[in-house]
């Protein structure tokens, strides 16, 4: 399984799966004429402004957040975690709707404070919200490598008199960058593909482009900015620089007891977070819910919500090992997993409609939850992809050399020594997609069987409708579902660890 | 009027009718026989069978109320809905009809534009003429039938403007000394634009926007440009008309009147409509239940939408139908939304 060929195979199957919609894009852009008068250069400017706003926002959250749930006592740490990942099941245009609502003159926040309140909106304000959408994200795949250390390493280095700041800055983070940039990649990809967020925020992006000239009816025009907005993209690609990954061969996991001060001075921070990703928005729908009443969600919802959420999340998951696999051997295998990652930075309604004419050669494919899992598969991979690559990076190959010089064939040595040091990140990877995909929504719209309705498109048709208060409902819906997710994935790595103890 | 407000009044239309026998009490199955108007759903022959239904939506709840009680009336007939933005479901159906694999039966939309797209595109058979003859003469289409109405307006602040004082010409409007309020992004906005543009021509339209531009400010939807009037932001908001009658049902105090040209783009009265992609003797008749007058009265109360066929009652707080001048605009063009995003830009105004 570890031969080159084997994994270079299912690598480029992959990419080629990926390139496939934006073969199509060429297709519907080719010939596109551009607007010579929409102001290209200033977007393009405030892309990348709002990209690297949340990329700094994202890892100052994240970053601390993955070190206090991986490494520090903390009562209910588990919960914590769970929750603190929880804003990525939350569709970002109704975070964004919620501040909006919120805030400024005649807010709800305003009107609960009887003061009035200044606007969250502007670049200021989208950065602000997408990093509170996006800050999981960095969380996930820095706590994945933060597992990954060696603890002794640590013990050396506070032997040696470091404090234990000066331990976390010189020894533990620089560890741990290749994660923390997996992290940051995702949230800026994020970033730049989502339209809503900036558009109820009233911050030009290239994504507003886009959305204009699709519904303007100018499909070929959309496909072609989309493909500038991928050539951004490859762009971050080729300066996210080879990050060199550290092999350690002890996994013993090390703790940090903070004293009471510190302790409570994380919580305080970890609060403070919640409140603003979680608390306002749930806080705002109770308010719309006092005054509207809330309807029932049927069950069938919340079974079509999660069915092609784990079918994608299970599908991309054996997707990205190849791929990740491959990536690790550097050359080739690292620019077919920059190939898979560009679907993530496709705005989805683009990638839908570039799906749409592939579901469309294959009837039998055409409206199936087949071609919605495909679709999720594509735009998602490289939530997967990333953690596995620094899982298996750092695995030490002295380990399956040994196991093949016992005799192990490749596929043993793979199954009994490579894959069960790759559990956690496949199941954080697994964990980040599902999650990802239960907030989807454009997608979702384009490509589902006729019928299927989820959470999400739930919530986009009582928003569109104007019942704000039955938002509350399926919006806190989604939040549970995805917490319920996030503990699966913590007690899956708590039995990995035990199971590499025994 | 602050920001909770709007959101409030915009619910509350909505909500009553969720109101679970609110909805059938006043609901489009309440039947109202007016004299020489359309006929009762219960003339309709039921409905049987399978019918895909793409709904593009907008004033998308009410929309569903009827579809409910339409399923309800014909427990035999089954609806298989979907649902996306207008503009998503006309490139689905573009794409679906380029590949000979049509999926839809009826495409319903609240924007003219998509349907203009998709007439343009698919190519439907013609309506049949007993179909056409349900709308007035000027409403008629050969390959979409429309189903209600909205005019553009000029939403006003009375505290600020005095009605007898306005232009009734669009094109004259830049005259005055006045504040203007506009959602150039906004999908209803461009219509209004292009209307302008095939009425008066490009380089008109153009030097309009141009002489507005310094004294308009932008929002990014309507709703909010009829607030900003309300509020004093601008003293003229361009904005289609039910803003401003749901505001006002909301909020009565609200201070906001409702003005209109007179023979121009300023008065455009654009249709939502269906476009029958599969014609079937189930599709028409489907077609057929939503003019009737049940569900005609029932758009015009409660989502304040112009009856574009004779005997149904104007919804409330519009001024007689008879004494407004609506242009005469192929609604189909308003499709053409190209050179209209080429004008915003040059002059900046997107």
């Amino acid at each position: 399984m570890t031969r080159p060929s084997f994994t270079a195979a299912g690598s480029l199957i992959v990419a080629l799966l990926v390139l496939s919609p934006i073969f199509v894009l060429f297709l519907l852009g080719w010939g596109a004429e551009l607007d010579a008068t929409a102001d290209v250069t200033r977007l393009l400017i405030n892309t990348v402004g709002l990209a690297l706003a949340t990329v700094v926002g994202s890892v100052l959250i994240g970053v601390p957040l993955a070190i206090a749930t991986a490494h520090c006592r903390l009562p209910f740490r588990g919960i914590w975690l769970a929750v603190l990942v929880a804003p990525l099941a939350i569709p970002s245009y109704i975070g964004a709707f919620t501040y909006f609502a919120a805030f400024g003159q005649g807010g709800l926040l305003a009107e609960a404070i009887g003061e009035p309140l200044f606007n969250i909106e502007g670049p200021l304000g989208t950065a602000l919200v997408m990093t509170l959408y996006t800050y999981p994200l960095v969380l996930l795949t820095t706590r994945a490598s933060l597992r990954q250390l060696d603890g002794r390493m640590v013990e050396a280095a506070r032997c040696l008199g470091a404090s234990l700041s000066e331990t976390l800055w010189r020894v533990v983070i620089p560890r741990v960058r290749s994660g923390i940039a997996a992290g940051a990649l995702l949230a800026a990809l994020y970033s730049m593909s989502d339209f809503a967020t900036p558009a109820i925020l009233g911050f030009d992006t290239f994504t507003r482009v886009i959305y204009v000239e699709y519904n303007a009816f100018g499909l070929d025009r959309a496909a072609l900015l989309s493909l500038h907005l991928l050539g951004i993209i490859a762009v971050v690609l080729l300066l996210e620089s080879r990050v060199s990954v550290d092999r350690e061969s002890g996994h013993r996991a090390f703790e940090m007891e903070l004293n009471t001060v510190s302790r409570s001075l994380l919580q305080i921070l970890m609060s403070l977070v919640l409140l603003a990703s979680i608390g306002l928005p749930a806080w705002v729908f109770g308010a719309w819910l006092l005054d509207e009443g809330a309807t029932g969600v049927s069950l069938s919802l919340i079974w079509n919500t999660t069915y092609p959420a784990l079918l994608a999340a299970a599908v991309t998951v054996v997707a990205a090992l190849p791929v990740a696999m491959y990536a690790t051997r550097g050359g080739a295998g690292r620019w077919l997993e920059r190939i898979s990652t560009l679907g993530y930075g496709v705005p989805g309604i683009v990638m839908g409609t570039a799906l749409l004419y592939v579901g469309l050669r294959l009837d039998w494919f055409y409206q199936t939850v087949a071609l919605l899992v495909l679709g999720h598969v594509l735009r998602f991979l490289p939530l997967a992809v990333g953690p596995i690559r620094n899982a298996f990076g750092r695995t030490d190959k002295n380990l399956v050399a040994a196991a093949r010089g016992l005799g192990a064939s490749p596929w043993e040595a793979f199954q009994r020594v490579s894959l069960p040091l790759l559990v956690p990140a496949a199941i954080s990877g697994g964990a980040l997609v599902f999650l990802e995909v239960m907030r989807e929504l454009p997608l979702t719209l384009l490509l589902r069987p006729t019928g299927l309705e989820t959470l999400t498109t739930e919530l986009w048709q009582v928003f569109e409708a104007g019942y704000f208060g039955r938002a509350a409902i399926p919006g806190l819906l989604l939040i549970a579902i995805s917490s319920i997710g996030v503990v699966l994935m913590m007690r899956g790595e708590r039995q990995q660890v035990s199971g590499g103890a025994s | 009027m602050d920001r909770r407000s709007l959101l409030r009044a915009l619910v509350t239309v909505p909500a009553v009718c969720a109101l679970p026998g609110a909805s059938y009490a006043q609901g489009p199955e309440a039947s109202e026989a007016v004299a020489g108007g359309p006929v009762s759903v219960t003339s309709l022959p039921k409905l049987k069978g399978k019918l895909t239904l793409y709904l593009g939506r907008g004033e998308g709840g009410l929309y569903e109320k009827i579809l409910e009680s339409i399923q309800r009336r014909n427990p035999d007939f089954e609806l298989r809905i979907r649902r996306g933005p207008s503009t998503a479901l006309a490139n689905t159906l573009v794409a679906e009809s380029r590949f000979g694999k049509p999926r839809a039966d009826v495409f319903w939309s609240i924007d003219a534009s998509s349907l203009g797209l998709v007439v343009e595109a698919v190519e439907p058979p013609a309506l049949d003429d007993e179909l056409i003859a349900l709308l007035k003469p000027e409403y008629r289409y050969e390959r979409w039938l429309p189903i209600s109405g909205r005019f553009r307006t000029l939403a006003y602040n009375p505290n600020s403007v005095n009605l007898s004082e306005l232009p009734d010409s669009i094109m004259t409007l830049p005259d005055e000394d006045l504040r203007f309020g506009w959602a150039p992004a906004y999908g209803a906005f461009q219509s209004f634009v292009t209307a302008m543009r095939l009425l008066e021509g490009d380089d008109a339209t153009g030097a309009w926007l141009e002489s507005l531009k310094a004294r308009s400010k932008s929002y990014a939807g309507e709703l909010n440009v009829v607030m900003g009037t309300s509020q004093g932001e601008s003293d003229i908001g361009f904005a289609n008309h039910y803003y401003t009658l749901r505001l006002l049902q909301g909020r009565p105090d609200t201070p906001l009147g409702l003005a209109f040209t007179r023979g121009d783009a300023g008065c455009l009265l654009n249709a939502s409509g269906t476009v029958i992609l599969k014609p079937s003797t189930r599709a028409r008749d489907f077609v057929r239940h939503l003019m009737t007058n049940e569900v005609q009265g029932y758009l015009a109360r409660e989502a304040f939408e112009v009856p574009l066929l004779e005997g149904v009652p104007n919804p409330k707080g519009l001024p007689p139908l008879a004494s407004l001048q609506p242009p005469r605009v192929d609604l189909e063009k308003l499709a053409d939304v190209r050179p209209t995003l080429s004008l915003l830009r040059q002059t900046g105004v997107l």
